[in-house]
């Protein structure tokens, strides 16, 4: 069955060679929408619109953005600041790459809108270390936005100046929390940050900060030229707009693929990413990267948008698809999840540092085939000791991965434990 | 004022305040690890977690400020159970090595389980192993894997000191305290990071594996190394403990006083108190006129010897011939029987004031003033001046040194030649040093620890202290001294006369 093609927003132009090249990029609306917004529309008209579009964060907590902006104070002495994450670390996740490589000049347009109405005068994109041919990328699109006076002194001749610069992560995956980004952002160990106070009122060096993801930013030219009522047609009346899904694992055509919020998974799965690999039955489905809880086969007729996967105990989050076959020992799927959290666990607050250790441990052993049946309700136990006391959400993350596995598969770990097929 | 509710009982408290200090104002403890009262609060230990009526999720009182009209439970079931919990984690990755540990008796993490905890240990895993013999200063041992990585150590060499020595390396599990490059942890106020380390990870090498520490008992006192006056805890081994006791003293450690100290004291206030146990004059003695070696003599014998000189001088009406030499480190009460006993008592005797050189202030607690009680001195008129010594000196009979101050600004050779014409000279010292070999009568006093007084600090407050220890070996207090002196000097009328006059 073919697939519908369905309207794309950030990926339109796409198909279009050198798309990343400015006067490529300005032949195809590029730059109409800041032109819009710097010259017809005033600040709170642009915050109006984004609130009317319903926009929700696309970087995991599905935060809607208009509210986050509203949150900045307006009379301030204190420099404000936008902070793009682009720290992409959740597994499974890589629109936000395909954005920045493909149509970087959309990412900057929006950050010029958003500092526009926001009124901030530096901005930030965080990088993940690991995307250098990326940041090398924006870094040479960031250098046309200059030469064209998108950025810099009084863009387009109306007095707004903004800075944009580049910071290249190291490799933490915690540095995609926003307050560990930021301050991994001043020069310090990216731990997180206690909230509150949150970053809208003191963020980067105390000042308040907006912090964004990229696929969140890009969306905004095309609410400044359609306006917010268009754009949420596209998606959800709650959610609007659309989504880029990272699709990967067991299936014929991996990849990311813009669809509309709401989309039902197994239809993305079975239609748009060409249904499982020659010869593979589907297992599960990590819906919203690896920090998701689980989706058995059953359970993957869902709309994707916040608010169902929440009710069926999971979550949206980056929006990025790990599709798991039959014959992937669910095991193996745990042992993946708790190495990645113990590797990754800031190690600044104790449940989380020591609870994912010992979760990685206890694994190790039932893997390596010296484990006891009880060991489940043990991690069962310690999942749920982790849960709810942590500094970041990280340790709720872990918690609900591990827990959605040890509980929709427990028959499965039990026999393994035990030497059975 | 606000209106807060704790475990169904409602108090007023000030604003601005966690809820871990309002709690703790009104008597409830919320058991806490990273957080210290001096330092901006971490909230990554996770122990104080406490449930909030309408907030879902447990909040830490560390860090969460008091409002109107909150109601708090810091002990009820989900609070116990998530205590347990972190105390779990905890204990999880901890060696447990308690019976070998310095802290054992003093240790947070101990003192919780035994509290809060008292569960089952359900870790099957292998335990992490690190290096548990760090130097990370010249005084200090970091054992790794006792380190519960609270970061107290690190807040407090970045936020008080403002060094920054020792840092977090590494990350989930494998993260650990060190310094930077072998450049170890090198400040003046480096021992308290023993004290805020809230489990055995930082050990100071003073006090590792000398004693177990309920053994010990611990008292106030102030410190007499510089004229702040920092409040301290003098920990020794009472006359109770059952086995020999080589020495009385253990370890000083501060006493949290916000006007004076805070939370803290400097390196020469905590490891220099092997003084009192060390080098001490014990016994009354005298010098052989014939075989020049000083002979022990009990303290009526000395009494009646130099209470005669007085008493003889004083009747030929020759009060010039007597001089005192003192320090600026004696109590306000024994300045006040100084000046009773020389200004008013034997007339026309002199006194001369020396204080210890001056050191260097470190701009924190440690003053350039050596002398603990300088502003009292001056108080009752002893004032250091300079003055021709040898002048002073020639012309006298009998002369009381307290202390040795004096050859910390006068050559000892100097000394000996114009101290030759002196037919009595009596030093009064709490320890042994370079005046003894001159002197013909050397008396032991006390020192702070057991005396009880008043100091008045660089600042001009004034502080009492009560007696900590014993006297050791014959040791009396300057008053003592002095008093019983009068006695027998004829001028007992007078000296209590002037004493109730003041």
């Amino acid at each position: 069955m073919t697939p519908m093609i369905k309207e794309k927003l950030i990926t339109r132009n796409l198909e279009i060679e050198n798309l990343y090249k400015i006067e490529i990029y300005k032949k195809y609306e590029g730059y109409q929408a800041l032109r819009k917004a710097l010259l017809q529309m005033t600040p709170e008209q642009i915050l109006e619109e984004v609130k009317k579009a319903n926009l929700r964060g696309r970087g995991g907590a599905g935060f809607p953005a208009g509210l986050k902006w509203g949150f900045v104070p307006k009379d301030i002495d204190k420099p404000k600041y936008l902070c793009v994450n682009a720290d992409e670390g959740e597994p499974g996740t890589f629109k936000d790459r395909f954005i920045m490589t493909n149509n970087p000049h959309l990412l900057i347009e929006g950050i010029i809108i958003t500092c526009y109405c926001v009124g901030i005068h530096t901005a930030y994109i965080y990088i993940r270390g690991e995307y250098e041919h990326v940041a090398q990328r924006l870094e040479q699109a960031i250098k046309e936005a200059y030469k064209n006076n998108y950025l810099g002194e009084s863009i387009l001749n109306t007095g707004f100046s903004l800075n944009l610069y580049i910071h290249r992560g190291a490799g933490a995956y915690i540095c995609g929390e926003e307050t560990a980004l930021l301050e991994s952002l001043e020069g310090k160990r990216g731990h997180p940050r206690l909230k509150p106070p949150f970053p809208a009122s003191v963020g980067l060096y105390k000042c308040p900060t907006v912090i964004n993801n990229v696929e969140t930013i890009s969306n905004i030219p095309i609410i400044i030229l359609k306006g917010g009522e268009w754009f949420v047609k596209k998606g959800l009346p709650k959610d609007g707009g659309t989504r880029l899904f990272s699709v990967s694992g067991s299936v014929k055509n991996p990849g990311v693929y813009e669809l509309p919020t709401g989309i039902n998974l197994k239809d993305i799965i079975f239609n748009y990413a060409g249904g499982m690999k020659e010869g593979k039955e589907l297992k599960a489905v990590i819906p919203g990267g690896l920090s998701a809880p689980i989706l058995k086969a059953e359970e993957i007729d869902i709309p994707m948008d916040c608010e169902s996967l929440m009710n069926a105990n999971s979550m949206l989050g980056s929006s990025a698809i790990i599709v798991i076959d039959n014959e992937t020992p669910i095991i193996d799927v745990l042992r993946i999840i708790v190495n990645f959290y113990a590797h990754e666990s800031c190690g600044q607050c104790t449940p989380c540092r020591n609870g994912t250790w010992w979760m990685k441990n206890i694994v190790k052993r039932i893997f390596e085939g010296n484990g006891k049946v009880s060991d489940i309700d043990n991690l069962l136990r310690i999942a749920n000791n982790i849960f709810g006391k942590t500094l970041c959400p990280m340790g709720d993350a872990a918690s609900m991965a591990v827990r959605a596995i040890l509980e929709k598969f427990r028959e499965e770990i039990e026999n393994y434990i035990q030497g059975k097929e | 004022m606000i209106k807060i509710k704790i475990n169904g009982k409602e108090y007023r408290v000030k604003e601005n305040l966690t809820i871990l200090e309002a709690a703790r104002q009104v008597g409830v403890e919320i058991p806490h690890l990273c957080y210290h009262p001096a330092l901006e609060p971490e909230g990554s230990c996770r122990m104080c977690l406490v449930e909030i009526k309408g907030v879902p999720k447990l909040q830490l009182a560390c860090s969460t400020s008091v409002k109107d009209g909150m109601e708090v439970e810091t002990d009820n079931e989900k609070v116990r159970e998530a205590r347990k919990a972190v105390l779990e984690f905890l204990l999880a990755g901890h060696p447990l090595d308690c019976p070998i540990c310095d802290k054992a008796g003093e240790c947070k993490l101990q003192d919780y389980y035994y509290k809060y905890g008292l569960f089952e240990d359900k870790f099957e895993e292998e335990k992490p192993r690190r290096n548990k013999l760090v130097r990370i200063a010249p005084n200090l041992i970091l054992d790794q894997e006792r380190c519960i990585l609270c970061t107290r150590c690190v807040r407090f060499l970045r936020e008080i000191t403002k060094t920054e020595e020792l840092g977090v390396f590494n990350r989930g599990k494998e993260s650990l305290i060190s310094v930077y490059e072998q450049e170890l942890v090198e400040n003046n106020y480096s021992g308290n990071l023993v004290d805020i380390c809230p489990v055995g990870a930082i050990t100071d090498i003073d006090f590792r594996f000398k004693m177990r520490i309920w053994f010990l008992e611990k008292k106030k006192s102030i410190c007499p190394i510089c004229s702040r006056g920092c409040n301290i805890n003098i920990h020794f081994l009472p006359e109770t403990f059952p086995f020999k006791r080589e020495r009385r003293v253990y370890r000083v450690t501060p006493e949290p006083n916000p006007k004076i100290n805070g939370y803290w004291i400097c390196n020469l206030g905590r490891y220099g108190y092997h003084y009192i146990d060390n080098d001490r004059i014990l016994v009354p003695s005298k010098r052989n006129e014939n075989s020049e070696k000083l002979e022990e003599i009990s303290w009526r014998e000395f009494y009646e010897d130099i209470g005669n000189k007085i008493k003889v001088l004083i009747r030929r009406k020759k009060g010039e011939k007597i001089g005192a030499v003192v320090n600026l480190s004696l109590t306000n009460e024994e300045y006040e029987i100084l000046k009773v006993f020389f200004n008013q008592c034997v007339p026309q005797s002199e006194i001369i004031v020396f204080g210890k050189e001056k050191g260097k202030a470190d701009n924190f607690l440690l003053t350039e003033d050596r002398n603990s009680n300088t502003r009292g001195a001056k108080k009752f008129g002893f004032v250091e001046k300079k003055i021709d010594i040898k002048k002073f000196l020639s012309n006298k009979e009998l002369v009381i040194f307290f202390g040795h101050e004096i050859t910390e600004h006068y050559a000892i050779q100097f000394l000996s030649e114009i101290l030759k014409s002196i037919k009595t000279k009596v030093l009064i010292a709490s320890n042994k040093g370079p005046l003894i070999n001159l002197m013909d009568y050397i008396l032991p006093s006390c020192v702070v620890a057991e005396k009880e007084g008043s100091f008045i600090n660089c600042e001009g407050i004034t502080q009492k202290f009560n007696r900590v220890l014993e006297p050791l070996g014959k040791s009396k207090s300057e008053i003592e001294i002095l008093t019983s002196l009068a006695q027998r000097s004829g001028i007992w009328r007078n000296f209590l006369l002037y004493r109730r006059t003041g």
